[in-house]
């Protein structure tokens, strides 16, 4: 029973980035129906930004949040004015779109090393509190990242199903025609999609960089679970995200604590989750193309 | 033979080229014509270099080295085959999406296995004692004997692309990338026809993998990031997705110019080759993919040309 819930706590607290960049993941991908792999470099972006602006303007970790997920959110924008839009007005195929986000991931990635110079860096924050849930020791660090992940995706979720933004922005996923006749600018709804998605990745960011460090590859190496989550949850709706992510934060631990070893963990889990997507076949046609 | 003329470097920058263009062709047949994108292609290309590397160091083989080696790679590219009849099969009825996510997913799943599996692989440390099938005096000259013999094989690879461009097959992989259902329902075999395009040219890859090995003469799980792969994609694009040569002609103006000529012939501060190079290099690289697909879909060499006999069919 400890293991169980051992795992439970650790891997909720350890991975609950994973949960937030998959839930911002999702909102793209509904609304979009692109599989942006630059993503994942929004996810750096944010560690990268929470770092300096700890380190160089010495703020804490809590406040550097908002400018962090503000400034990711930006940048996310910054990239569909710069690269995507640009790419859908010229009519690029959805494969070449994929190709051209792969391009882009690369090229963000090793500018950041061009800024940011090559060692692994580190926040600067004091050691953080040691909050005991259900017998297991949690940083108060990992706690804030499981409230902020709990917060979000129920302000998404509102957002989404109760205001008339959400109702513009699903009425665009569905049938982008048919809402801009209705009168909704699609350019201002998919802009405010792409900056959402950049707060959650950035936010995600600057939780996985604070909880280990930060590093080039740090959004790349947890791309492939943020989209093996995205697709097996079903970007129709945030809660299958949610719970799919929250299945992979304690499936990884359980394995990681039973065998010693967390990559026996990823493997099973890749499988796993690849033998879904064939056994459930072709994704239905469910995402608009913004 | 005197080989003092010829600089190590040069030998070992044109290997990686002369392999980078036989993985782009392969890549080819399959995201050129066929539409798998395939992501993985460094999962391919490091189970055959490894599985070639495991069979040959770790086996206490009865016989000579020579047939230790040949079995070894063939070992090496049948596993890689067999692993790609396995993925193709997962992948082959799924859209883009589920593409992506089955290659990216196999190899994330070979560099962990390749980690993992110390005892074979050697792990991180890596794993030394490969070695050339045969002596014929210095480094150099062996190693410039396997960058010829490794030529040979990428140019037989160039050939079996042209030819499946001539022929009935390659229009059958052309229809099915252009439009699936369509073939489909003109009776053809959609499914079977991409699952043996994929496992015969993951093989391939595993071959190309295992001959890298050799090489290499060190196996390195370093070796098995995403560059192997983005080197591929962004040589084939920027020649030409859809033509026989745009593989060659995209590699040579990209991994060539910067993995040859920017590093040997041009004089750049020496502080620059430790990491500025190789980051400037994936830079540009991404820069390009970003650039050509959006002004330039067709890359360098343009659409693809039609062959005789569908010109005359269509009166073009």
């Amino acid at each position: 029973m400890d293991i169980i819930s051992d795992s439970i706590v650790i891997g909720l607290t350890e991975q609950a980035p994973l949960i937030l960049a998959a839930m911002g993941f999702a909102l793209l991908y509904r609304l979009t129906g692109l599989i942006n792999v630059a993503y994942s470099e929004t996810i750096t972006l944010g560690a990268y930004m929470g770092m300096w602006l700890n380190t160089t303007f010495e703020i804490n970790f809590y406040t550097i949040l908002i400018p962090t997920g503000i400034l990711a959110g930006l940048i996310s924008v910054g990239t569909y004015f710069a690269v995507f839009r640009p790419a859908k007005l010229r009519n690029v195929g959805g494969l070449e779109m994929i190709i051209i986000s792969f391009g882009l991931s690369v090229f963000l990635r090793h500018g950041l090393q061009f800024i940011f110079g090559y060692p692994v860096r580190f926040f600067d924050v004091p050691p953080p509190d040691t909050i005991f849930v259900l017998g297991v020791g949690v940083s108060s660090f990992r706690l804030l990242a499981v409230v902020s992940v709990f917060i979000l995706a129920l302000g998404l979720f509102w957002f989404i199903q109760k205001t008339s933004y959400g109702l513009q922005i699903r009425a665009l996923a569905n049938d982008e025609d048919l809402a801009q006749v209705s009168g909704i600018r699609p350019l201002a709804v998919t802009v405010l999609i792409w900056f959402l998605a950049g707060v959650a990745g950035g936010l995600a960011g600057a939780f996985y960089g604070v909880g280990s460090s930060v590093a080039p590859l740090l959004g790349w190496r947890q791309f492939l679970f943020i989209l093996l989550v995205v697709l097996v949850g079903g970007a129709k709706n945030i809660g299958g995200v949610i719970i799919v992510g929250a299945i992979t934060a304690v499936s990884l631990t359980f394995i990681t604590l039973e065998f010693g070893q967390a990559l026996y963990g990823q493997l099973a889990l890749i499988v796993v989750f690849i033998i879904i997507l064939k056994v459930r076949g072709t994704r239905a046609a469910e995402a608009g193309k913004v | 033979m005197n080989l003092d003329w010829l600089d190590a470097f040069l030998v070992y920058g044109l290997f990686s080229v002369m392999m980078v263009i036989g993985l782009a062709l392969l890549l080819h047949l399959q995201l050129g014509l066929a539409r798998i994108a395939n992501f993985g292609v460094v999962g391919f290309w490091g189970l055959g270099m490894y599985a070639f590397g495991v069979m040959f160091v770790q086996v206490d083989w009865p016989f000579g080295e020579v047939w230790a080696f040949l079995i070894s790679m063939a070992f090496g590219t049948v596993v890689a085959g067999i692993a790609g009849l396995v993925v193709g099969w997962v992948i082959a009825d799924l859209d883009t999406d589920g593409v992506l996510v089955g290659t990216l997913g196999f190899a994330t799943c070979v560099w962990i296995l390749a980690t993992t599996e110390q005892d074979l692989t050697g792990g991180a440390l890596g794993m030394g004692g490969l070695g050339f099938p045969y002596d014929i005096g210095s480094v150099k000259a062996n190693e410039t004997l396997w960058l010829v013999i490794l030529t040979i094989v990428v140019a037989l690879i160039l050939y079996y692309v042209s030819r499946v461009h001539k022929s009935p097959y390659g229009r059958l992989l052309i229809a099915i990338g252009d439009n699936e259902p369509l073939a489909r329902s003109l009776g053809k075999q959609s499914f079977r026809t991409k699952l043996w395009l994929f496992a015969g040219s993951s093989a391939a890859m595993g071959l190309l993998g295992a001959m890298f090995g050799v090489m290499e003469r060190f196996l390195d799980i370093g070796n098995l990031g995403i560059d192997i792969t983005l080197a591929a994609i962004v040589g084939l694009v920027v020649g030409s997705t859809t033509r026989t040569w745009g593989a060659v002609v995209g590699v040579l103006l990209t991994v060539a110019i910067f993995d040859i000529v920017l590093q040997s012939y041009i004089p750049l501060p020496q502080s620059w080759y430790g990491q500025a190079i190789p980051n400037l290099r994936e830079m540009t690289f991404g820069a390009a993919l970003i650039l050509i697909l959006m002004f330039r879909p067709y890359g360098v060499l343009g659409q693809m040309r039609r062959d005789k006999l569908m010109r005359r069919m269509h009166g073009g």
